[in-house]
């Protein structure tokens, strides 16, 4: 589904076998899927498709659950915003696990409700503030140490849908987007990593592209014989 | 870019299909009246055969539940689904047997699916009220009757055993469907019951809240007149609920929307033969849509059909209106119309019934996730509604006419355009798309400095042109 993690090409013949098969409702499966999050986690890559069938594996399962399991999916999950995926994923879990109540938190539950917090100031783009939560608590640290590169996927997918809306843009507003400290580790990351320039003033410039450019449009209308083809046939029929 | 605007592409793509359209009413009319006199027919045939227990049971399998049944009811029910599906799927070669009726099989399955759904919804009650200690004890000790799993079994091998995936897939490479049957899908009794499990499963993964392998589920069936759900009513009806209600969970609006239309559309055409008890419930589920509908057309402005547009406007005028504003006062009405239009939402494992404070309500679970995205967005009317007056303007000024930080106004200036690209249907499997841009309104920021470009409409005049023409003409 168009680059959000849905189906990558690193998903192996195995795991395309049980997702589309009934073997996705084996709980002996779980095994294996949990073995393809972690490669997923070390290597850097998402299925997200492949791991909501491990989720509901659990939903139906529930003696199968590790916790650790399902908070790597949502962090996982939560790499490829703004998608739906995290909030597919969620919509999987126990009402019980995703809804801590005043008598029923448990670590699980408590955890998803910081995951949760943290996905939505991503997909509202509430970069400064997102980075700043993640420094406030040292669970979330435990929470995405397993996921290898968690701080620079997201920090490049930042910088990425940056570029679909700005054409220049101040140091000081990207420092605090991209979660870097000061002037220089800005102008080095948007420099090597992204590809962009640095103009005099500290005024960082995105290259053109579709997305940037605002161009007008008109839209008209095309009209064609065919759209017209039912009257036409009607009124041949009308007067034979 | 080419922007594109509402209803036009699903028009190009429905050409023509006015004239299915019309056969498919005066078919569904002549059904109508055929079961008026049918079902004398099978009054009589049942009487005659009274003596042949199964036929019997194929009838009563169909028939619904009291509403007040009893748990024992509900457990004795159970079971003679289970001894019904085990002999029509684990009897020595096909069992010779005739639906009773067209739309039984539709029946069968829906009606299945259904007591599942109420049974499950009644358990977790039962277990978050914990005021009826003898009927917890019940299910507490049968935790395997309506089991999801036995249910999701029932589905999958009646869909296997009829190899109805084999011959739809042959159908829609124009294909004898008949080479690929087998030994039971070349019969009447088990093709229906196939076909009809598919769009169960739809149902079971959207009630469970996995929205995507719902969409999943109808790979194999193409969403058109000329499909065989489209025959039955309630069938195509609850096809295309599900359908758009799962797109709306996947945050493809337009999709949604053209589901939606389409079935509300159908309906205001049939409803003036539809007999009455079908009516109501039709009627019901008529309003849910509509408010799904104000849903969608909240997060996805749009043109809608004109019959849909004044329906909407009729049932759910004011709230529209205040999904439209946006802001805070919108979220209680977005909260109001979900729950009024939701599927009746359910946990695939027995509550616990030690802690009844630990079983959340499915309902409030996914309505909660829901409503996280509402938040997200519920701030781009006003922003558009402002941009709109612009070619270029600045950030700090727009943020101080808005009362709010410039850094504030930044992320609703990103989180709207990034909503306004969304994934489209084309022609494949309905979870595949093209990524389109869906709004007419765009912008670019240099710094501080908005620039903003609206997408200017010619005047659309064929549409017009065409109505007007028909109008004459008949």
């Amino acid at each position: 589904m168009n680059g959000n993690g849905e189906d990558p090409q690193e998903r192996p013949e195995q795991i395309r076998g049980i997702i589309n098969g009934l073997e996705r409702y084996n709980p002996q499966a779980a095994e294996v899927l949990e073995a393809y999050l972690q490669q997923q986690c070390e290597e850097k890559f998402c299925d997200s498709n492949a791991n909501r069938a491990l989720l509901k594996l659990y939903q139906l399962n529930p003696d199968k659950i590790k916790d650790e399991v399902i908070t790597n999916i949502l962090v996982k999950a939560m790499t490829q915003f703004p998608s739906p995926q995290f909030d597919l994923s969620l919509h999987l879990l126990s009402p019980s696990h995703s809804n801590p109540g005043p008598n029923s938190s448990s670590d699980l539950s408590e955890a998803v409700a910081k995951l949760r917090a943290l996905n939505s100031q991503l997909e509202g783009a509430q970069y400064a503030r997102f980075w700043a939560t993640l420094d406030s608590d040292d669970i979330y640290a435990d929470l995405t140490t397993d996921i290898a590169g968690f701080e620079e996927m997201i920090r490049v997918r930042i910088a990425q849908l940056v570029s679909q809306a700005y054409r220049e843009v101040q140091t000081s507003v990207l420092e605090g987007w991209l979660g870097l400290d000061g002037e220089e580790e800005v102008h080095k990351f948007v420099i090597e990593t992204c590809g962009w320039k640095v103009a005099e003033g500290g005024i960082v410039q995105v290259p053109r592209n579709a997305e940037n450019e605002a161009k007008k449009t008109e839209i008209r209308e095309d009209v064609t014989v065919d759209m017209f083809s039912r009257v036409i046939k009607r009124s041949w029929e009308d007067n034979a | 870019m080419s922007y594109q605007t509402g209803l036009a592409p699903a028009r190009a793509l429905d050409d023509d299909s006015d004239v299915e359209e019309e056969a498919l009413v005066a078919d569904y009319k002549e059904q109508v009246q055929y079961s008026e006199g049918g079902l004398e027919e099978l009054d009589q045939a049942t009487l005659a055969q009274q003596a042949d227990d199964l036929q019997s049971r194929l009838v009563q399998a169909a028939q619904p539940l009291d509403f007040q049944a009893t748990l024992e009811t509900k457990f004795q029910s159970y079971d003679n689904y289970c001894g019904l599906f085990h002999y029509i799927l684990n009897s020595e070669g096909p069992v010779d047997l005739e639906p009773p009726s067209y739309y039984w099989a539709w029946d069968v399955i829906d009606e299945f699916i259904y007591q599942f759904n109420t049974f499950c919804s009644y358990r977790a009650r039962i277990a978050r009220q914990a005021n009826n200690e003898e009927e917890a004890q019940v299910l507490r000790d049968n935790p395997n009757t309506w089991g999801c799993y036995s249910v999701l079994n029932v589905l999958y091998s009646l869909i296997q055993k009829s190899q109805i995936t084999e011959q739809l897939t042959a159908m829609r490479r124009n294909e004898d469907p008949a080479a690929v049957a087998g030994p039971y899908g070349s019969k009447n009794l088990y093709r229906m019951l196939g076909y009809f499990s598919i769009i169960g499963l739809l149902r079971i993964h959207c009630l469970l809240g996995d929205f995507s392998l719902a969409l999943k589920t109808l790979d194999d069936i193409e969403l058109n007149k000329k499909a065989m759900f489209a025959r039955v009513m309630a069938a195509h009806f609850t096809t295309y609920y599900y359908v758009g209600f799962s797109y709306m969970m996947m945050r493809r609006y337009a999709d949604a929307i053209r589901m939606f239309s389409h079935i509300l559309v159908y309906v205001s055409r049939t409803k003036n033969f539809q007999k009455n008890t079908q009516y109501d419930s039709i009627t019901k589920k008529n309003d849910q849509m509509l408010a799904l509908i104000a849903i969608c057309v909240a997060f996805h402005p749009t043109r809608l059909d004109d019959t849909i547009h004044t329906a909407l406007r009729e049932k759910y005028g004011d709230q529209l209106l205040k999904l439209q504003r946006g802001g805070p006062d919108s979220l209680p009405v977005f909260e109001e119309l979900f729950r009024i239009a939701c599927p009746k939402f359910i946990s695939p494992v027995p509550p616990d019934f030690d802690r009844p404070e630990v079983n959340v309500d499915p309902i409030e679970h996914h309505l909660s996730v829901f409503m996280e995205e509402v938040k997200t967005n519920m701030w781009s009317p006003t922003v558009k509604s402002y941009l709109r007056l612009y070619t270029t303007m600045d950030l700090k000024k727009l943020a101080g006419f808005l009362d709010v930080q410039p850094e504030e106004l930044r992320s609703w200036l990103l989180v709207n355009k990034q909503r306004t690209k969304q994934l489209r249907w084309t022609d494949a499997g309905l979870l595949e798309g093209e990524l389109s841009n869906t709004s007419d309104l765009d912008y670019a920021l240099q710094g501080d400095l908005i620039h903003i470009s609206e997408a200017k409409m010619g005047r659309k005049l064929v549409d017009w042109y065409l109505r007007n023409l028909s109008r004459t003409y008949a």
